[in-house]
């Protein structure tokens, strides 16, 4: 990977040398463009040089699923697909709740190399699919900044995206999800927008729209582009920078861009429904106002006018903000969603949304996961920043905009992160291109009338090399002199293998663990393997019923699904609260509550993640507050928080731990028969505590398989008949004939007897007692 | 005999009716007297006479929310003025609520006006509110736990449900502050541009829109808005003196945010610096004398050192914050 970070610079070496013709910058570009892609590739190849090429998480388990159900049931029936493994006994209607750009491409994909005679497995095709995508998200950065500053900055910026840690989280292989492609669809469709805006072509803008659609197709995130390029056009607007080029591309772009996004069945009529999308249609329609009275001005170009267009533009601006208000209060647009409006009010999700606000990667920025995502270029986009907005045109305010926008958003959102990520490598390749360019450049001094056409093309410094033909000799001293030279060059590319090193290892160490299989190592660095996720997945599919349905929490979900090809209760399609509320009330109820509910709910098995034999801190336990917050939300009457915290308000699972926290389900389930962990045995590797409820039996369940290192633990649900019925020893279980009751009787008797006493001194005694008081 | 036996009875009999009559008298008295307090104050001030006879005495089916505080300024005590806030919220809420009964209600005792029922209930701290339920005495739940819920009115009225059953939508008045602030700005900023309508050119000026973007990009960069929505500490103290940089990468002092938003800075003022050396971006570099260029190379190997320097110093920082992290720069 330090290949193509020097690679870049090198670039402009040899212009300097080879005279700069336009085939051999081509070549370069081009050179640099592959190398990259392929870096990029080579550097999400851990988690399968590693494993095995094996689908990661969670939610790629799902999106993998579908692929697989579209490649085998054809496009239409995955539309229709109602999925009744999932959400039983609702079900979920698949193909209207799923963004379908995902499964379409892998299908696509899938196709096309089996026209060809390729015969490659869905799944490859999915767990490669989003590396492939990283290297077509470098090209596309590298003609968005093309466009925004030069072709030397392109690739620089091309080839810190293909390697940033903030990027490739997301898009390492086997993490299939929506992100992968997302990414170069937002920065393929902002290219196309500048394009557009800057040669005010329809062409363009079809394409701009068209690029959109396949963003809407892909990921959530599109609200993004349908309100970063709305506020583009507004503060063009509010700059003085009305023309007819970005009147032309804007309303193209939003009226084919708007029909289309309306064809995703997922998203259907929000776009004029709803306040996220409001910001688009108020820009269109003051853009048509001030569009008529620039018309109007443009037939009398004298006398008040000007005032008119600035009132009138301003009225408009009212008018819009005013009708959109009324509509949403009218209850014709929706107002703001919960997640969206998180953004804006940093405590609301906190407050009222738990399932939102549980998830860790909703979770604010710190300085150093910034810094561990973007390393250099985190210290190196302000600069870019600057330049740009210094030197202002039309597409510089955009990435100004989509900079301060992503800046923030990142802050608030770990998981926004990833659409900072690419602004931040534009910039920060335009920083570095324009110091090493400068730094560069100055060696041409000697020979600076050779090159002009070529490098007014590339690079909007032409005007310097003129300047130099006349002064050349002062020239060579004034400069920065060849010392300060080669140690800026030397320091700056200590830096960039900094950065690539930096960005290997955290890809290589955080971004790369599949999660569903876990390694530990030794302190030899010997690699165990913890496989038992599959394990447990493939006791389910093997050895339950096809129709089994299992209980667990709504993380598992997709892996059940995907995995075990078992029906389950919640996923991590989280669109029914309360169902997961009821999941939630059951696992931290006592057993025989909880049985009920699970009766309710036809609850076959209960699946429960435990750590605490191997110290995997993931697990169930530690989530379970927040399954008791999200049942208290629906359930306030049955289940309070307080009562799972001690006293001291401590969560703890040791004998000092609140009553009810060591009799709810999730508890027993966790710790039952649990004697592993080492010394004392039983013990906690996770919380270092020893178990404060242990020994106990279980009534209602029983345990039906524990994987190897009692990371999955697997309990069935007994039917009503098994726990009611009192149990015979083995020896009395024999038929008893006519004969031998006739010779036994008063023996059989008298046992019976002595028993039924005891049962009946147990369960009824105040029955007893009052038979007594009234024989005395 | 018997007929001593029946005069008995009958003697009781009528003085138990009487004692019903004037208990059910009491307590309509009594829940009219509350009513009327409650339609002039959502919150009823105790004395120790009052909180005796209203929420000690048996005859009673009403609960009784009762905060024990401490309002005078001598007290100096900063928190009761918030939870009495929250809890005015609260009562408020309850009173003008479809909800509203007699079974529920609101009173308040402060300190200097009833320091004897302080100590008849051995409270030493305040605030405290407490649940005195309309049978029984109070559990050890029926104080409120101000330091597990917080004190906010949500928090209140979810306690006051648990409790008593009585669910309070909260109702906060609606607040203006924010509203007359933003208000106040956007006239000051209309009438500044109004005052300066023949010389807008600072607005035109890009050198401030650059600084304030830049700003902003730090601010973020360095995680203002984690210490915005976790509050941490500024710095936190031991016993081997402050601790500046917090060990974990999880989470970061108020302190540490500054001091990385500064070498973030440093970094791209040296950088700036290094490319306004070599001629900027326009090259609008008329005149280069020999002085010029020494100026320049100065100007360069200053922003170089800047660069080089504090960028070192934010990877040590970022070191030590990241367990295992084996890469570093000049500095260890």
């Amino acid at each position: 990977m330090p290949a193509t970070a020097v690679a870049t610079p090198g670039n402009g070496h040899n212009k300097g040398i080879f005279h700069n013709t336009t085939g051999f910058s081509t070549l370069i570009t081009v050179t640099v463009l592959s190398l990259a892609w392929l870096a990029g590739f080579a550097s999400r190849l851990f988690a399968v040089i590693r494993f095995e090429s094996i689908i990661h998480e969670f939610d790629p388990w799902f999106n993998y699923r579908s692929t697989a159900y579209m490649v085998q049931h054809g496009f239409y029936n995955f539309l229709n697909w109602f999925d009744e493994r999932a959400w039983y006994p609702l079900g979920r209607i698949v193909g209207g709740t799923v963004y379908p750009g995902l499964m379409l491409t892998s299908g696509t994909i899938h196709w096309i190399l089996h026209a060809l005679n390729i015969p490659i497995h869905i799944r490859d095709i999915c767990v490669f699919l989003a590396p492939v995508f990283s290297g077509l998200t470098a090209i596309a950065t590298y003609l968005l900044t093309s466009e925004l500053w030069s072709r030397g900055a392109g690739l620089f910026a091309a080839c810190f995206i293909a390697i940033v840690p903030g990027y490739s989280s997301r898009s390492v292989a086997g993490s299939y999800d929506n992100e992968g492609i997302a990414i170069f669809a937002l920065q393929f469709t902002y290219y196309l927008w500048l394009k557009s805006v800057k040669s005010g072509s329809v062409f363009w803008s079809i394409c701009t729209a068209l690029s959109y659609f396949y963003m809407v197709s892909a990921w959530g995130g599109y609200v993004f582009i349908i309100n970063l390029i709305p506020l583009h056009v507004f503060v063009l607007l509010i700059m003085g920078r009305f023309s007819q080029r970005l009147f032309v591309s804007y309303t193209v772009f939003y009226i084919v861009g708007l029909l289309l996004s309306m064809q995703i069945p997922f998203v259907g009529f929000q776009p004029i429904r709803t306040s996220e999308h409001m910001a688009a249609s108020g820009v269109f329609a003051l853009l048509m106002a001030i569009g008529a009275l620039k018309y109007l001005h443009s037939l009398n170009p004298k006398g008040q006018w000007k005032q008119l267009l600035i009132v009138g533009g301003l009225l408009a601006a009212a008018a819009v903000f005013i009708a959109v208000v009324l509509l949403t209060y009218m209850g014709v647009i929706a107002p703001w969603s919960g997640r969206f409006y998180s953004l804006w009010d940093t405590a609301y999700a906190k407050i009222h949304i738990p399932i939102i606000a549980s998830v860790s990667e909703h979770q604010p920025t710190t300085w150093s996961s910034f810094f561990f995502d973007l390393h250099v270029l985190v210290c190196t986009f302000p600069v870019g920043l600057w330049y740009c907005i210094k030197n202002v045109n039309d597409e510089r305010v955009f990435v100004a905009l989509y900079a301060l926008s992503a800046v923030y958003f990142a802050g608030v959102m770990v998981r926004l992160m990833l659409t900072l990520t690419p602004v931040v490598c534009v910039l920060s390749g335009i920083a570095f291109s324009i110091l090493l360019d400068l730094v560069l450049r100055e060696d041409e001094i000697p020979a600076p009338s050779v090159e002009t056409e070529e490098s007014k093309n590339l690079y909007d410094k032409a005007g310097k090399v003129k300047k130099r033909t006349h002064e050349a000799a002062p020239a060579a001293d004034a400069g920065l002199g060849m010392n300060v030279r080669s140690g800026t060059l030397i320091a700056f590319m200590i830096l960039l293998m900094l950065f690539s090193v930096h960005c290997t290892w955290a890809t290589s160490n955080a971004y790369s663990s599949p999660s569903i299989v876990l390694a530990s190592y030794g302190n030899d660095g010997s690699r165990r393997i913890l496989d038992d996720f599959r394990e447990a997945y493939g006791w389910l599919s093997q050895n339950t019923a096809d129709d089994a349905r299992i209980m667990s929490w709504w993380d598992y979900g997709y892996q059940i699904a995907g995995m075990g090809n078992r029906t389950t209760l919640v996923d991590n399609n989280t669109w029914n609260n309360s169902h997961i509320a009821l999941v939630g009330k059951a696992m931290a109820s006592n057993e025989s509550a909880a049985y009920e509910i699970m009766t309710m709910l036809d609850v076959d098995y209960v699946l429960v993640i435990f750590g605490g034999a191997i110290g995997y801190s993931g697990d169930d336990i530690n989530k379970f507050i927040w399954m008791v917050r999200i049942a208290e939300g629906e359930h306030p009457k049955d289940i309070h928080e307080a009562d799972y915290f001690t006293e001291r308000g401590e969560y703890r699972v040791d004998s000092e731990a609140s009553k009810t926290m060591l009799n709810c389900l999730m508890y027993k389930l966790s710790y039952y028969r649990y004697d592993s962990g080492g010394s004392p045995p039983g013990y906690d590797r996770t919380r270092g505590a020893l178990p404060g409820n242990r020994g106990f039996k279980l009534t209602y369940l029983e345990e039906a398989y524990t994987t190897e290192h009692w990371l999955v633990r697997i309990y069935r649900v007994k039917k009503p008949d098994e726990f009611n019925r009192p149990r015979l020893p083995l020896a009395k279980r024999s038929i008893s004939t006519a004969s031998t009751m006739s010779k036994k009787l008063p023996v059989e008797n008298g046992q019976v007897t002595s028993k039924r006493r005891k049962g009946l001194l147990k369960n009824k005694p105040t029955v007893v007692k009052g038979k007594k008081v009234r024989l005395e | 005999m018997n007929f001593k036996a029946l005069l008995c009875l009958f003697v009781l009999l009528t003085f138990y009716q009487g004692e019903a009559q004037t208990r059910a008298k009491g307590l309509d008295e009594k829940l009219q007297q509350l009513t009327d307090m409650t339609a002039k104050k959502s919150i009823i001030p105790l004395n120790l006479n009052k909180f005796k006879e209203y929420v000690k005495s048996p005859p009673r089916d009403y609960s009784f929310i009762v905060m024990f505080t401490a309002m005078a300024p001598a007290r100096r005590c900063a928190i009761c003025q918030h939870v009495y806030d929250e809890y005015m919220i609260v009562a408020n809420s309850f009173r003008f609520s479809q909800a509203y009964n007699n079974k529920l209600f609101f009173g308040m005792v402060d300190f200097d006006e009833g320091s004897d029922v302080f100590q008849m209930l051995r409270l030493n701290t305040a605030p405290v509110i407490m649940h005195f339920p309309a049978k029984g005495k109070p559990k050890p739940a029926d104080s409120m736990d101000f330091e597990r819920a917080g004190i906010h009115a949500e928090a209140i009225a979810k306690w006051i449900q648990d409790r008593t059953d009585v669910q309070i939508r909260v109702f906060r008045p609606p607040n203006y502050s924010g509203a007359v602030a933003f208000t106040m700005l956007f006239i000051l900023v209309a009438g500044f541009l109004y005052l300066r309508r023949n010389n807008l050119e600072f607005l035109y000026n890009k050198q401030m829109w650059a600084v304030c973007a830049v700003f902003f990009c730090f601010a973020m960069v360095s995680g203002q808005m984690w210490n915005q929505i976790r509050g941490p500490p500024f710095f936190h103290r031991t016993k081997n003196g402050p601790v500046y940089i917090n060990g974990g990468s999880h989470g970061q002092f108020v302190l540490e945010s500054y001091i990385v938003a500064i070498l973030n800075g440093a970094v791209v003022v040296g950088m700036i610096l290094m490319i306004e050396a070599a001629g900027g971006v326009k090259n609008s570099d008329p005149a280069r004398t020999q002085a010029e260029g020494k100026r320049r190379r100065f100007q360069s190997v200053v922003g170089l050192v800047l660069v080089c320097v504090f960028f070192s110093l934010l990877l040590s920082v970022f070191r030590a914050k990241t367990q295992g992290y084996p890469y570093s720069f000049l500095f260890k």
